[in-house]
């Protein structure tokens, strides 16, 4: 007999949860203001489950953060009326459809002005959307370049570029420990073009480069055979990063297996998650980005003592994605204020600029100068290279040829 | 009398619903949602034309959806070709691939056959993953242009897309009907039921099942060129065996060997998840008890549920 | 020379992982005909229990591999009866999907219990034995011999024990070990039980080593199929061998090669040998 290949009137009873469904999805909410400030909603759409979720709550509570503090203290103002942030956000899971989607439902319910999404591939997604109506801001959190290349016009990119780095990290670590550079970077798209940029620098310098023996970081379980197989060169300096937990078990590794040189590290690790799993003492001679919480300048240590009076002294040390979406809402709301805006888009994005120069000493965490044209907010970036167990400060210039405004 | 005419006049309904849906919501995340589930429902098709009646898992299910996107995305964005010439190379292409594959995979059946396409879809990834310079790598490929227009229609609107990506459901629901009522369908409801037995009755079931294993790919790879081209980024997480475990997930809620399953399975689930994306922490530790009661009680799905209700006399 | 060796014994100590995790998985794939996705969440589980006993519950390290033992031998256990039994002579590719439904949930889980972070777990073993240029960590040591251990005792459990001559019997012939009067149930609940400890036992032993997070067994699962593919699914020597030998073929592969390609490997092996012998490798005849 077998079984019967279909019959079609199975159909409605199967689609009729369906229905359901999809009108449950569609519920929108309003917006009133229950304190007698007007709510503006900010949107974020990122990892918020999913092995990414750890980064993706880190950048969300910079946002949260921002929000809460801006309506403690009674909102700001925009054309007479007192304004307040809230936060709209949506689980993307780090997938690029999934962002794009989460963006529309966004758009639909609560219509935001600014949307902030913290992966390259989910900001790519979003810049074939925002641009058409309704039309919103981008605060895009990531380092890599290329999401300027789109000329969105309405895409604002926070953090510092990765290709500031390589020049003065070459420059700190040939003269310290010598000439020859081992590779074991991890090989996502950006780990690899990290890898190449560093790797020319080396090389330009008059020094050089082992084999490149770069493993997937997130998938590799032992890192010992790659480390060994780098260490054969005989490297003086051994380029290493990717997420900060792995890439302190290479660490570890290589000063296991005698490495007695200073490591190069990429901006995705961070020291001060690193120390959790390796002993400072491991970490001697690194060069790296600066640790937030001692980050050089002026706004650091007003934010830091915000950030733990609001979660308490023991919770997890801020990063750097943490102050900086976080100094994002306050500029966002300043370039509000400025533009006399909170629904234009366009209005807001022509006054990033003034707004990030004009920042309030206990909000220059990030000393920020205007943006590019290409939409890249300009700052001052400071990496950290360690000495006798200290963070010494090395000034990363601003890359050559940004257009300022 | 009545039954047979419900039973007629249903997708006919359905349709002209499908048809009017965007004019009726008039919101474009439900319609993006839709388009999404349709265009995976496509791919569900596919999955079940192995599975469901040749009874094969195929894990490189999502490796041939990548392959379908990530050709007909190179060929648009970085070469000049446009949707129309792009889909029949993507669409050929995949089944090239999966011929030579099922050559070789077919030799295992069960579940030999699905650690076997595992490999094959892992692999499939790693090198979608590490041939940077054509595939963008990790990053993907941004970019894809909409379909160029024929004559008055054109496809840069979401709703335009929507009605596009309903077309080419329509017609994969048409082709697996067709597919399933010819002499070919029933051969492969004989090898799934036993393979010894067809081969007595002088079934070639080394064909049967290479056959069913193609066209299973080529679906894969439609719904993935219409992805693509939906999305207009391309990103390795498209092809992972994660995807291929939700369009199994999907497949399996939905219903297995019913033309309704596989759609119903994925805006279903698709829906779901999207109603309850609050709560998307949970979300695996809910869909796994769910999967694992639906394979001991129901293992023929909604539909099959449905089915059984409907046929009580 | 010596970074042949150096590379001989980091091979060795990843093969000693590998073979573990194959083990549990050949077994149970070899009294029950069920291909076990979950098993890498198992492998998870050990190294969570491990993690908690540690550092929440402040345990000596043996304390908590034996923690981890007990508790995933019994989650193992419960899989068997309450997933895996119902799907008793239906098709291995519903017993392959409902181990997924597992797989999921037991992630999830994890997940929503300890969120996605990376965790550490603290070693009491933190120092390097070093011999001729060669270095190993202590740790890795223990994990290479422990697993000696582990392999010799369930050498010792199969072949002179009742259980486990009950198992090799089931393995080598469902029916004749129903006829001859062992009670299959309980054998298939024991062996699911065993599985779980050999989990257990790999992912408390490279907790120390490694990160600890909800889908840390996804990508070692992938592996410990392919070994059992090419050992022959249901071998025991199989696995132990194929686990050296995948951890060895990866490790030196990648330092004459490249380690960028060392993660296509396992799976490139697998596609080749079952288009050579579509029956694995060391496999009896069917």
């Amino acid at each position: 007999m077998g079984l019967p290949v279909q019959r079609t009137a199975a159909w409605l009873r199967a689609a009729l949860p369906l229905t359901l469904a999809l009108s449950l999805a569609g519920c929108g909410e309003g917006s009133a203001g229950a304190d007698g400030l007007e709510v503006v909603p900010i949107g974020f759409v990122g990892p918020l489950s999913g092995g990414a979720a750890y980064y993706g709550r880190n950048v969300q509570r910079g946002i949260q953060m921002a929000a809460d503090e801006i309506a403690e203290s009674g909102g700001f103002e925009v054309e007479g009326r007192r304004v307040r942030f809230e936060i709209v956000s949506m689980d993307d899971r780090y997938l690029p459809y999934e962002t794009a989607t989460a963006v529309r439902r966004l758009l639909q319910q609560r219509r935001p002005s600014v949307i902030f999404v913290p992966h390259a591939g989910g900001i790519r997604a979003v810049q074939e959307i925002n641009i058409n109506e309704p039309k919103f801001l981008l605060a895009a959190y990531s380092s890599e370049p290329s999401i300027l290349e789109a000329e969105n016009p309405l895409t604002v990119m926070l953090p510092p570029r990765f290709d500031g780095y390589q020049e003065p990290f070459v420059d700190v670590m040939m003269g310290r420990f010598g000439q020859r550079l081992g590779l074991i970077p991890t090989t996502t798209a950006y780990g690899r073009a990290w890898t190449e940029r560093v790797t020319a620098e080396w090389r330009r310098r008059g020094g050089t480069v082992g084999g490149d023996h770069g493993v997937d970081y997130n998938t590799t379980t032992d890192f010992t055979g790659a480390v060994s197989r780098a260490l054969a060169d005989r490297p003086d300096v051994l380029f290493v990063g990717g997420p900060s937990q792995p890439t302190a078990l290479v660490i570890r590794a290589a000063r296991e297996q005698g490495f007695r040189g200073g490591f190069l590290v990429m901006d995705q690790a961070k020291f001060e998650e690193m120390v959790t799993i390796v002993p400072m003492s491991a970490l001697e001679g690194s060069i790296g980005v600066y640790p937030q919480e001692d980050y050089p300048t002026a706004g650091t240590p007003f934010f830091v003592e915000s950030y733990y009076g609001r979660y308490g002294e023991d919770f997890q040390v801020p990063t750097s994605e943490v102050a900086i979406t976080y100094q994002a809402v306050h500029l966002l709301a300043r370039a509000m204020q400025l533009a006399g805006t909170t629904s234009d888009p366009e209005a807001i994005r022509a006054r990033v600029g003034e707004a990030a120069r004009g920042m309030p000493e206990e909000l220059r965490i990030f000393e920020t100068d205007g943006v590019t044209d290409q939409g890249h907010l300009v700052r001052a970036v400071y990496a950290a290279h360690i000495l006798n167990g200290e963070f010494v400060v090395v000034e990363i210039p601003v890359p050559a040829g940004s257009v300022v405004h | 009398m009545s039954r047979a005419l419900a039973a007629r006049l249903l997708p006919v309904g359905l349709l002209v619903v499908a048809i009017v849906f965007p004019l009726l919501v008039d919101n474009p995340y439900l319609v993006s949602v839709a388009v999404t589930a349709f265009v995976i429902a496509i791919a569900v098709y596919g999955l079940d034309v192995l599975l469901g009646y040749t009874g094969q898992l195929s894990l490189a299910h999502a490796g041939f959806f990548g392959v379908g996107g990530y050709t007909i995305g190179i060929l648009t964005a970085d070469h000049g070709f446009n949707f129309w010439t792009a889909l029949p190379l993507a669409l050929g292409l995949t089944v090239v691939l999966a011929h030579l594959i099922g050559l070789a995979a077919l030799r295992t059946r069960h579940d030999y056959f699905a650690i076997f396409t595992l490999a094959v879809g892992v692999m499939i990834v790693i090198i979608i993953d590490r041939w940077e310079e054509v595939t963008g790598g990790t990053d993907g490929l941004i970019g894809i242009p909409p379909p160029p227009p024929i004559g008055p229609l054109r496809f840069d609107t979401l709703t335009a897309q929507y009605y596009l990506v309903l077309a080419f459901l329509v017609f994969t629901i048409y082709v697996v009907w067709a597919l399933m009522h010819s002499l070919v369908g029933r051969t492969f409801l004989a090898v799934r039921n036993s393979e010894d037995l067809a081969r007595a009755v002088g079934i070639d079931a080394g064909r049967t099942y290479q056959l069913s294993f193609v066209i299973s790919a080529a679906l894969a790879g439609l719904g993935g060129a219409l992805y693509a081209v939906f999305l207009g980024y391309i990103g390795p997480a498209m092809g992972n065996v994660q995807m291929t475990f939700m369009m199994l997930v999907y497949l399996m809620i939905g219903g297995v060997a019913s033309l309704a399953g596989p759609l119903v399975g994925t805006l279903l689930v698709m829906g779901l998840m999207q109603a309850l994306s609050a709560f998307n922490e949970y979300q695996m530790m809910v869909l796994g008890p769910i999967l694992v009661v639906v394979i001991i009680f129901f293992p023929h799905g909604l539909a099959g549920q449905a089915r059984r209700l409907l046929s009580r006399p | 020379m010596t970074l042949f060796l150096q590379q001989l014994v980091n091979g060795v100590a990843l093969g000693s992982v590998y073979s573990l995790v194959a083990l549990g998985l050949t077994l149970v794939y070899g009294v029950l005909k069920v291909p076990n996705f979950a098993h890498g969440a198992l492998y998870m589980a050990g190294a969570y229990v491990a993690f908690v006993m540690l550092t929440s519950l402040g345990s000596g390290y043996v304390v908590a591999i034996v923690a981890a033992v007990a508790v995933v031998a019994l989650l193992g256990a419960v899989m068997e009866w309450v997933v895996f039994r119902p799907l008793e002579g239906k098709s291995p590719v519903h017993a392959m999907i409902a181990a997924l439904g597992v797989l999921f949930f037991l992630e999830g889980t994890a997940d929503v219990i300890w969120g996605a972070d990376f965790r550490q777990v603290p070693t009491p073993l933190d120092g390097v034995v070093s011999m001729a240029g060669i270095n190993i960590t202590e740790q890795r040591l223990l994990v290479v011999v422990a697993a000696v251990v582990t392999m010799l005792a369930l050498y010792w459990l199969l072949k002179r024990t009742l259980i486990g001559m009950s198992i090799e019997a089931m393995a080598q012939d469902r029916e004749g070990a129903l006829l001859v009067g062992i009670d299959t149930r309980r054998v298939a609940l024991v062996t699911f039980a065993l599985s779980g400890v050999l989990a257990a036992i790999a992912g408390s032993l490279i907790a120390p080593l490694v990160l600890v997070f909800p889908t840390m067994g996804a990508v070692i699962v992938l592996k410990a199929f392919v070994i059992v593919i090419l050992g022959g699914m249901g071998s025991v020597p199989g696995a132990i061998v194929g686990g050296y030998l995948l951890a060895l073929a990866e490790t030196m592969a990648g330092t004459y090669v490249a380690f960028a390609f060392s993660e296509l490997i396992a799976f490139a092996m697998l596609v080749l040998v079952l288009v050579v012998r579509p029956t694995g490798l060391f496999a009896k005849g069917v």
